[in-house]
């Protein structure tokens, strides 16, 4: 109950904004991000969905500070994107474990980076893959994991950054649909948990109202951001919700947003 | 194929067939060993072969007994070419992986060493032997570097292809964690390069088994290769077919042993590496929460 007051108390810090951020590649030519304007609030869930090449990852990168913004002005916590931060962590569509490792070895390879892991990393560790479900697992190499374990490794592995801002692009896009259905439940669990704010990238429409706080539509060509669709399903959220009649008219609104219609 | 998977599905209360199948190949295997021998033995006997190129087998059993020991001269030119092998081999390696990493790991000096990697993969190595005698003088150091030039280019070649081919999302995920380049190295690029080096390595040890071999010919003095050239010259066949079959059994024992290392070295690419490890891991934390 403290969270929720604190959540209100710290409801209007804007941890990531962006003011008119562009992105052009191939020296200008292919426009992948156009003028996009956006403010994103302390522990917010944020899905992103829009049609294949319209710059969801570009925008993800941007912020990620893994590539360097054409135009516009970035800011996480007040200041602006650079390059890669500690307070940023990234998860991809591919699990990208790495196969001599166990489990627990990849989990704590963001800090082992950094520093030598001590016995409340490898305890934090150990949680995390818990949280994943994936205890009895921890010493298991990649190769003895299916794919979606794997992808649960690489989640664990991305809270263990103790990164307060998520970043994940399709992360369980290549799973089949129950996989992903039931990790998309954990991921909300989880998220709420550690407060972290959030932007996930999908193609799947339903999938992103499911889970978010507010949806970015985006659209292609040049790719920006059509609408902010707010989402306010009481949370927490179950998959029931997805038949009623808010959902639907959710869906529609970001149909309509799309011009899927 | 078909037979080793019968053998790998066979679980424990298979244990007796999976027994029999075994000792069925084996007496399969000698038989046709001996069928060979014999066939050899008779043909020298009946005249059908030359007895002056192709000695009996009983013969070559008697010059293994002779060579190994009544007169027990072959140890001294085994351990001399063997240590040149030893020497070559790890030689050639450190170089070839080193340069390989260094290079795959620099764009700028990959692009332009590019021709001259492609000049020196179509030479045939060897070709420089005589050369490096004409530099070094005949000895060790001119037959080591002969056995470093055969060993240095799989090993070089399949390192840098390696380091290039690293998957470009880890890549980005140790960027994206903020990894200076040198720890990538370390941590990411390097293990991941692992098997094809290892692959890389299994070459560079047959190249330096015919490498010494090689310089030996050239520079008849001491080893196994010399002693081949010294036996073959004094028509001693038998004595000669002898040292060629202790080679034949040193290759396959080192091609066993590599096999073995990468195992051992590049584990999680063999389901039983994976497990032991992966229990060995699990026992280690067991072991340290009881502590
Ligand atoms: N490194 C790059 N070089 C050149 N063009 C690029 C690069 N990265 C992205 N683009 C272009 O930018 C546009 C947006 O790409 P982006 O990957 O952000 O799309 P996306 O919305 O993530 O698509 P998808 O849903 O298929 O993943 C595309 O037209 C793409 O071709
Ligand atoms: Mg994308």
């Amino acid at each position: 109950m403290t969270n929720t007051a604190k959540d209100k108390a710290d409801a209007a810090e804007v941890v990531v904004s962006g003011k008119g951020v562009g992105k052009t590649f191939a020296g200008g030519s292919v426009v992948a991000l156009e003028g996009a304007n956006f403010d994103i609030e302390r522990g917010k869930f944020i899905s992103l969905v829009g049609p294949s090449g319209c710059g969801k990852s570009t925008l993800l990168r941007l912020v990620a500070g893994l590539i360097d913004r054409s135009s516009g002005e970035l800011k996480v916590h007040g200041t602006s994107v650079k390059g890669p931060r500690q307070d940023i962590s990234m998860m991809f569509q591919k699990a990208t474990l790495l196969e001599w490792r166990t489990a627990i070895e990849n989990v704590l390879l963001p800090t082992e980076v950094h520093r030598k892991p001590t016995r409340d990393d490898r305890t934090r560790a150990l949680e995390l893959l818990g949280m994943v479900g994936l205890k009895d697992f921890a010493f298991s190499y990649p190769a003895q994991l299916s794919g979606g374990m794997q992808q649960r490794v690489a989640l664990a592995r991305l809270l263990q950054t103790g990164a307060d801002i998520l970043l994940l692009d399709e992360p369980f896009g290549a799973l089949d649909e129950f996989t992903r259905e039931h990790l998309n439940v954990e991921l909300m669990r989880i998220q709420a948990d550690v407060g972290a704010t959030t932007l996930f990238v999908t193609h799947n429409i339903s999938e992103a109202i499911f889970l978010a706080d507010e949806v970015f539509v985006m659209t292609s060509r040049p790719g920006r951001i059509a609408k902010v669709v707010d989402v306010n399903l009481p949370r927490p959220r179950t998959l029931k919700m997805q038949v009623e009649a808010e959902f639907n008219h959710l869906v529609e609104e970001v149909r309509e947003a799309l011009g899927a219609f | 194929m078909a037979v080793a998977e019968e053998i790998t599905e066979a679980g424990a209360a298979d244990a007796p067939r999976r027994g029999n199948v075994w000792r069925r190949r084996l007496l399969t295997h000698l038989a046709i060993f001996l069928a060979i021998v014999t066939l050899w033995e008779t043909g020298v006997r009946a005249g059908w072969l030359d007895e002056l190129f192709f000695p009996r087998p009983t013969d070559i059993l008697v010059s293994f007994w002779r060579i190994y020991i009544s007169q027990g001269n072959v140890w001294y030119h085994l351990y001399i070419s063997l240590g040149l092998v030893l020497a070559g081999f790890v030689g050639g390696s450190l170089l070839g992986v080193g340069l390989g990493a260094i290079v795959g790991f620099n764009p700028l000096m990959r692009r332009f060493l590019q021709p001259y990697v492609i000049v020196l993969e179509a030479t045939p190595r060897i070709a420089v032997a005589p050369l490096l005698i004409a530099i070094l003088g005949f000895g060790a150091q001119s037959k080591i570097s002969i056995i470093v030039l055969v060993c240095f280019f799989a090993p070089f070649i399949n390192t840098l292809s390696g380091v290039v081919n690293v998957s470009p999302e880890k890549l980005e995920l140790f960027r994206s964690l903020g990894v200076s380049k040198l720890q990538t190295l370390r941590k990411l690029v390097l293990p991941d390069a692992v098997p094809v080096i290892m692959a890389g390595e299994r070459l560079a040890m047959t190249a330096a088994l015919t490498g010494v071999l090689v310089a030996e010919f050239i520079q008849r003095d001491v080893g196994i290769g010399s002693l081949i050239l010294t036996y073959t010259r004094n028509l001693n066949m038998a004595s000669a077919f002898a040292c060629i079959f202790t080679l034949t059994i040193i290759g396959f024992a080192i091609f066993k042993g590599m096999e073995i290392a990468d195992k051992r070295i590049a584990f999680w690419n063999h389901e039983e590496g994976r497990e032991r490890l992966s229990a060995r891991r699990r026992r280690a934390f067991e072991a340290k929460g009881r502590a």
